[in-house]
């Protein structure tokens, strides 16, 4: 072994946990570019991790489950070139706390809080709605341009159906029946310029959803089913 | 619910390790309902360590939770051949515990020293009861140091104590419980290596 016996018991104590802060943080930057000290490290952690399971078995509280699926949701990297999608999860993954598994308003209310805070106050003209299911499911990101009237929808985290086309609707007391914006991918960008014939009043207070329709959309013209994901737009730009 | 893992012919572990083991390799395939599976499983267990070195509430909170974000995202580093399921995770929870304990007030580990008597607290760990072959060695080793030391060494790895507090707890100066401490790892070392 390579590893200087200081080392060695350095590591013995990280993985033991007396180290104390200074040092324990030193050892943390080390260990990144310093693989045998890293080595060393696991392998202490291996000597005493049997100890664990003398711990007392200990319910946590019962909704941690659901925050720890909101944090890895926030967490999950981005597709490439999603720009929108990954700016909106740094967002949201800074503000860790438990109230995004809360409720859907709640989760829609904190992003549009973060969006806020960090835009000046310029008149918005860039829009985005996060189409979910429920609290911190993200599935799709649509983007609405105000001034071009035009709409890109990026999948966010949309299981993809095979033999079924996803479809955007946009729906708005205003125009009564629900309206399709087109079929979307669950794989790849969509981007339309449909929104063209609707009021900006219109297109910012709609509700968008999504809803699932036989291969090619819906033969009807109107939503086969109910919605599998809901979204109201908030602004982000400029 | 236990699922009797039984593999014939491949070699696969059984029971409950071989649970978790399959949880953990389907987690790395990114199945959620296998990850909610694994924390109904395991997620007494590891809030009992971290508990142990954190006070309940907002910081074991933070640290359990940032410990199953980090098994989902670090599933596939899992490798049966170094360890159990079950300590790799609580390893993860009781890093993230220790990195958790360093931002709360130095007072609290003051405290808990203070509050708690560990014979009647703790787990009794050379009680015997059912315990994996990883952990029977580890004991018979522990037995080798004399009370006093071996005190110590369980006190830092249960509770996250620094040297400053176990120096204050046992009544001795700090470069006193680095030695000792270096002295007891590396006999333990040594006797897990024969």
């Amino acid at each position: 072994m390579t590893l200087a016996p200081d080392d060695d018991f350095a590591a013995a104590e990280y993985a033991l946990g007396t180290l104390a802060p200074g040092e324990r943080a030193m050892l943390a930057a080390r260990r990144q570019r310093e693989p045998e000290l890293d080595a060393a490290i696991r392998a202490w952690e291996a000597r005493l991790s049997p100890l664990a399971e003398t711990a007392p078995a200990i319910e946590p509280p019962s909704d941690y489950l659901a925050a720890i699926e909101a944090r890895i949701r926030a967490h999950a990297p981005a597709a490439p070139a999603d720009a929108v999608a990954l700016e909106l999860r740094r967002r949201v993954s800074r503000w860790r706390a438990a109230a995004i598994a809360a409720t859907s308003l709640a989760a829609m209310l904190a992003i549009g809080f973060i969006v806020r805070e960090t835009t000046r106050a310029k008149v918005p003209h860039e829009y985005v709605a996060i189409l979910q299911k429920d609290a911190g499911s993200p599935a799709f990101a649509v983007t609405v341009d105000l001034d071009s009237r035009s709409l890109t929808v990026r999948p966010v985290a949309a299981p993809t159906q095979s033999g079924k086309s996803y479809e955007l609707w946009l729906i708005d007391a205003q125009v009564g029946a629900p309206r399709s914006l087109g079929v979307i991918s669950a794989g790849a960008v969509t981007r339309a310029a449909n929104l063209s014939g609707f009021d900006r009043g219109v297109v910012e207070n709609a509700t968008y959803a999504v809803t699932v329709e036989p291969l090619g959309g819906s033969p009807s013209g109107q939503p086969s089913g109910p919605p599998v994901f809901v979204g109201k737009l908030i602004p982000v730009g400029p | 619910m236990t699922i009797g893992a039984d593999a014939p012919g491949t070699g696969a572990p059984t029971g409950v390790a071989g649970d978790l083991a399959d949880l953990l390799r389907r987690v790395a395939a990114r199945d959620r309902a296998a990850f909610a599976a694994l924390y109904k499983q395991t997620s007494a267990k590891l809030y009992g360590v971290v508990v142990r070195i954190l006070p309940r509430g907002d910081a074991a909170a933070e640290a359990l939770q940032e410990a199953y974000v980090r098994i989902w995202e670090k599933a596939g580093d899992f490798d049966a051949a170094k360890g159990s399921p079950l300590a790799w995770m609580a390893t993860i929870a009781r890093n993230r515990a220790l990195d958790e304990v360093r931002r709360v007030r130095p007072a609290f580990l003051e405290d808990l020293c203070e509050g708690f008597e560990p014979a009647a607290d703790e787990v009794d760990p050379l009680a015997s009861r059912e315990r994996s072959e990883a952990l029977a060695a580890l004991l018979d080793c522990l037995k080798t140091l004399d009370d006093e030391k071996r005190g110590i060494l369980l006190l830092a790895y249960y509770r996250g104590l620094s040297r400053e507090a176990l120096a204050k707890r046992f009544g001795r100066p700090v470069p006193t419980i680095k030695t000792w401490l270096h002295r007891s790892l590396a006999q333990l070392r040594d006797c897990l290596a024969t």
